[in-house]
């Protein structure tokens, strides 16, 4: 399994999270983050914004979906045709275990088991 | 050392606390967060709009709404990660779906910022 960091723009999670839903992805936990990036925020004039207002989407899947997804948050969150600065990251990371509370179901790489608390 | 993040009901994070509290696994850093997962598709809602009841059809759409939640994230070693795993399920767990969910991930390396202490050492339960 892997875990999905996207960080986006706030103004593109609706699009991101409708197109992750129409293709099979429901499940995504969203947070609001603040942070800037190689070109070290933005300068209007003399005063520089190095606290930029982003959205984290972070989401779990199989290896397997891994390109798609990546695809879809990529095709949905960028600005235009050729896209921009300031349009996100999208990073990914090894989830060893994933349970799900109401059912006591565990995840791994290896299949699917059930423990009781 | 592992990374246990846990998303919970905002409603179940002071039992969640006090509950690892008492299984001695005190340090955690906590946020709020928005969620959706698979359990909001009710089998009874869609079959309910297949056959054009315009309630369940209504209803559906909710499905696109992200529910707050709060999500907890606990460095512990290894041999700590089943633990602290069924801690929070037998605080969270009623049994209807929107619990949460616990991910397990493995993290490298750990510093103490104060000590500059390394590794498992870091950590407040090593």
């Amino acid at each position: 399994m892997l875990m999905i960091r996207a960080i986006v723009r706030p103004e593109k999670v609706d699009a991101v999270l409708e197109q992750l839903m129409s293709e099979g992805f429901p499940a995504v936990t969203k947070m609001n983050v603040s942070g800037r990036g190689k070109q070290r925020g933005i300068k209007i004039g003399d005063i520089t914004y190095d606290e930029l207002p982003k959205e984290l989407l972070m989401m779990v899947i199989p290896d397997a979906d891994k390109d798609l997804v990546l695809r879809i948050i990529m095709g949905a969150a960028r600005t235009g045709d050729k896209g921009a600065y300031g349009d996100g990251k999208i990073f990914v990371s090894p989830v060893e275990e994933a349970y799900t509370v109401s059912s006591g179901i565990k995840e791994t790489n290896a299949g699917i088991e059930e423990v009781s608390p | 050392m592992k990374e246990v993040m846990a998303v919970i009901r905002m409603n179940k994070i002071n039992q969640t606390k006090k509950a690892l509290v008492e299984a001695d696994i005190s340090s955690m850093h906590a946020r709020d967060c928005l969620g959706r997962g698979k359990g909001l598709v009710d089998i009874q809602l869609l079959k309910g709009a297949e056959q054009g009841y315009e309630e369940a059809i209504s209803l559906l759409g909710n499905s696109q709404r992200l529910i707050p939640k709060r999500m907890i994230s606990i460095v512990v070693p290894d041999r700590l990660t089943a633990k602290t795993v069924s801690t929070i399920i037998a605080a969270n767990r009623t049994g209807k779906s929107g619990d949460g969910k616990i991910f397990v991930m493995p993290v490298l390396d750990a510093v103490r910022v104060r000590t500059g202490e390394e590794g498992d050492e870091a950590l407040d339960e090593a």
